[in-house]
């Protein structure tokens, strides 16, 4: 397979800042990659390098093979959905949607077809007449994927495309570019900052801390295999104690943390075999599971998952550790 | 005086907003059910009162600007009485009106009157090339900003807004002295042993000037307008495979349509009345109908061809105007909202 979009080594500042450090990442041809990472970690000035909109001090940005790092945004072969949409609204959907084939000087009639198309595709034909202000948010976002779509992009660019709707549409609509995406087979960057969105789209997601890639996995690889401390706390719940965590105790060592997810904590019995005796300190109840915190080696504090009826603050219990990772200055070490 | 009815409206609104909030506890305590007759004779109150509230200001307006202008219109059909009387007593060449309505023969006269054509089409002339000027370099000015920034067009945006804080009368005299025949700009060519162009006192100076004392206002609009356009529009646009001068006439354009349209409209209405300008910078003959309106009132002593010249310039202004209300429609209409 080629490669759909190589990043080398981007480096960006601004405002004196370095925003984007050393950044490099390969994305196959019809892969969806997420960009992952909290706010102001670099997302969209990574994305806005990738579509032109920004030009890094060094490295390059090379699509299926064209390296177009000095290309204006118009001259790319990317389309971007922006976070707003942006979407004009003077002009209608269809004329929304058809303004790049227009400036692609395609023939009325192929603009006609192309346009009826990726409308139907998104499931937005009753409303080719309307301005976007008198259309729905997610309608508004659809027009959006439609405008960039109908361009038969080489790499598709989607910046927080869903976090302008309310949470149950978001669902519905992740779905919908997700099956879109691998029905074109279209190499897709995706940025978000929520951690549930990329896990439940990316083919592989780039956790990004600081305007760094920590590390990139598939999803299920970077909830099991985190490599950094940052990957291994962004994503999912995470306990971590100070000092050399194991089974049956807890060495202290200098500069060395400990971590272990809650579903690797199991809650059994007092004085079961290999268990570490421990107090009930809190229970949440969260519906199918409840989040027991208890405490045990003296002041440490572990938190665990437990589904079937949960046991009382205040009980003593046993508790038996599965897979701890440890991390010296944020790196994974054995 | 504009603003006057905008200050009445809040106060009428406030009475508004009074009214409903008092309505349900009385139902509610008599008990009675919500008469659609009565709810709708409240409303009609309601609106009365709030016309009253207005009214100060309207009467204002209407006694100061709405009766005079009404007296000069009947002036200017031959109705030399009454409240006239004073002005008739001393205007000369005056047309007394014939039919009970009066008489058109003060229009016909200033109508078919060769000077009074050539200076009209002058001022149309000054009117729609200043405007167009005055338009195109205030848009020029307002895309460079937005779309280069950089202190450069920020410097530049100040300078031209300049103008504004400079007294009409001391522009045009200065523009006067610029050009006229022994001016600065010929002395600079004198110099180098040229003959330099003179504009002092030519139309060419009245669009100059005009240029000068109208563009403050319309680079404010502009740029404003422009500069309000989100960068997610512009972007989108050039994402999409357009270049700067593709995404400046299909978004950023269409988008500041109604400032632009607001600075067109007020620019030529402010240029088709002006006087200032024609008067110190332009040639005696032919010049603008503000310049001739003057003498025949002033130096001729003929108010009521003057008036006559007047209605003509306000016709020409209301059409201009019409425009302007045309754009708001359109755009609120656009807007969907
Ligand atoms: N034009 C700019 N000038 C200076 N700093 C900027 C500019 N654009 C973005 N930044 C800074 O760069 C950082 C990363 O921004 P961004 O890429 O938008 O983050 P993200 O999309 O991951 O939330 C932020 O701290 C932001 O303040
Ligand atoms: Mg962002």
């Amino acid at each position: 397979m080629t490669t759909g979009l190589q990043l080398e080594g981007l480096h960006k500042e601004l405002g004196g800042r370095t925003i984007v450090e050393n950044l490099s990442l390969d994305v196959a041809t019809g892969e969806l990659v997420c960009l992952l990472g909290p706010s102001g970690c670099g997302k969209t000035t990574t994305l806005r390098m990738i579509a032109g909109f920004l030009e890094p001090e060094s490295g390059r940005v090379v699509v299926a093979g064209h390296d177009v790092t000095s290309l204006p945004p118009e001259k790319r072969p990317s389309a971007m959905v922006f976070q707003n949409y942006a979407l004009w609204p003077h002009m209608t959907v269809t004329k929304n949607v058809a303004f790049p084939l227009r400036l692609a000087k395609r023939p009325r009639a192929e603009i006609a077809e192309r346009v009826a198309k990726v409308l139907e595709l998104v499931n937005l034909t009753h409303h080719k007449d309307s301005r976007p202000g008198r259309i729905s948010g997610g309608e508004q976002q659809r027009t959006a994927l439609a405008r960039a779509l109908v361009q038969e992009p080489a790499v598709l660019l989607l910046d927080e495309p869903l976090s302008n709707l309310d949470a149950k549409l978001r669902v519905r609509v992740r779905e919908d570019i997700r099956e879109i995406q691998q029905r074109l087979g279209i190499t897709t960057v995706m940025v978000t900052h929520d951690q549930d969105e990329a896990m439940a789209m990316a083919d592989r997601i780039a956790v990004m801390n600081d305007g760094r890639i920590e590390q990139v996995s598939s999803p299920q690889e970077l909830y099991s295999d985190p490599q950094t401390e940052f990957v291994a706390t962004f994503v999912g719940s995470l306990n971590k104690v100070e000092g050399r965590l194991e089974p049956h105790g807890l060495t202290p060592e200098a500069g060395l943390t400990s971590a272990i997810r809650p579903e690797a904590v199991a809650v059994v019995p007092a004085s079961s075999d290999g268990a570490l005796d421990a107090e009930v300190v809190r229970v949440t109840p969260h519906g199918h599971f409840a989040e027991v915190k208890v405490k045990t080696l003296g002041e440490v504090e572990l938190v665990s998952f437990v589904t079937g009826p949960p046991p009382a603050e205040g009980d003593q219990v046993g508790v038996r550790l599965g897979e701890v990772w440890r991390f010296r200055d944020g790196k994974r070490v054995r | 005086m504009s603003s006057d009815p905008d200050a009445g409206a809040p106060v009428a609104g406030a009475v508004d907003d009074d009214a409903p909030a008092a309505a349900p506890t009385s139902a509610a305590a008599t008990g009675t059910l919500t008469n659609p007759r009565r709810v709708r004779h409240r409303a009609r109150v309601r609106s009365l009162r709030g016309l009253l509230m207005a009214s100060p200001p309207l009467l204002l307006i209407a006694a100061f600007t709405g009766f005079p202008i009404v007296l000069a219109i009947a002036y200017s059909l031959g109705h030399t009485g009454g409240l006239n009387s004073t002005t008739a007593l001393i205007a000369q060449h005056q047309h007394v009106k014939t039919e009970w309505w009066g008489t058109l023969g003060a229009y016909r006269e200033v109508l078919t009157n060769e000077r009074f054509q050539r200076d009209l089409r002058v001022t149309l002339l000054v009117t729609v090339v200043s405007t167009t000027v005055v338009l195109a370099l205030a848009l020029i000015i307002a895309l460079y900003l937005r779309l280069a920034g950089g202190w450069a067009a920020k410097a530049l945006t100040v300078v031209s807004v300049v103008p504004m804080f400079i007294p009409v009368v001391i522009a045009s005299w200065a523009v006067l002295m610029f050009y006229a025949p022994d001016g600065f700009l010929r002395s600079l060519f004198a110099q180098v042993g040229l003959e330099g162009p003179t504009f002092g006192y030519t139309v060419t100076a009245i669009i100059i000037a005009q240029v000068w004392c109208s563009l403050p206002f319309a680079v404010l609009m502009c740029a404003s307008g422009v500069q309000a356009v989100p960068d997610a529009l512009i972007d989108a646009a050039r994402d999409s495979g357009a270049g700067l001068v593709r995404t400046t006439f299909s978004v950023i354009l269409p988008m500041a349509f109604v400032p632009i349209v607001i600075a067109a409209t007020f620019t030529a209405i402010g240029i088709i009345g002006s006087f200032t300008v024609p008067y110190f910078t332009g040639p005696t003959a032919p010049t603008m109908l503000g310049v001739d309106m003057a003498n025949y009132f002033t130096a001729y002593n003929r108010p009521q061809q003057s008036i006559v010249m007047a209605v003509v310039v306000f016709v020409a202004a209301s059409l201009i105007a019409v425009t302007y209300v045309w754009a708001n429609f359109r755009s609120s209409k656009e807007s969907g909202a």
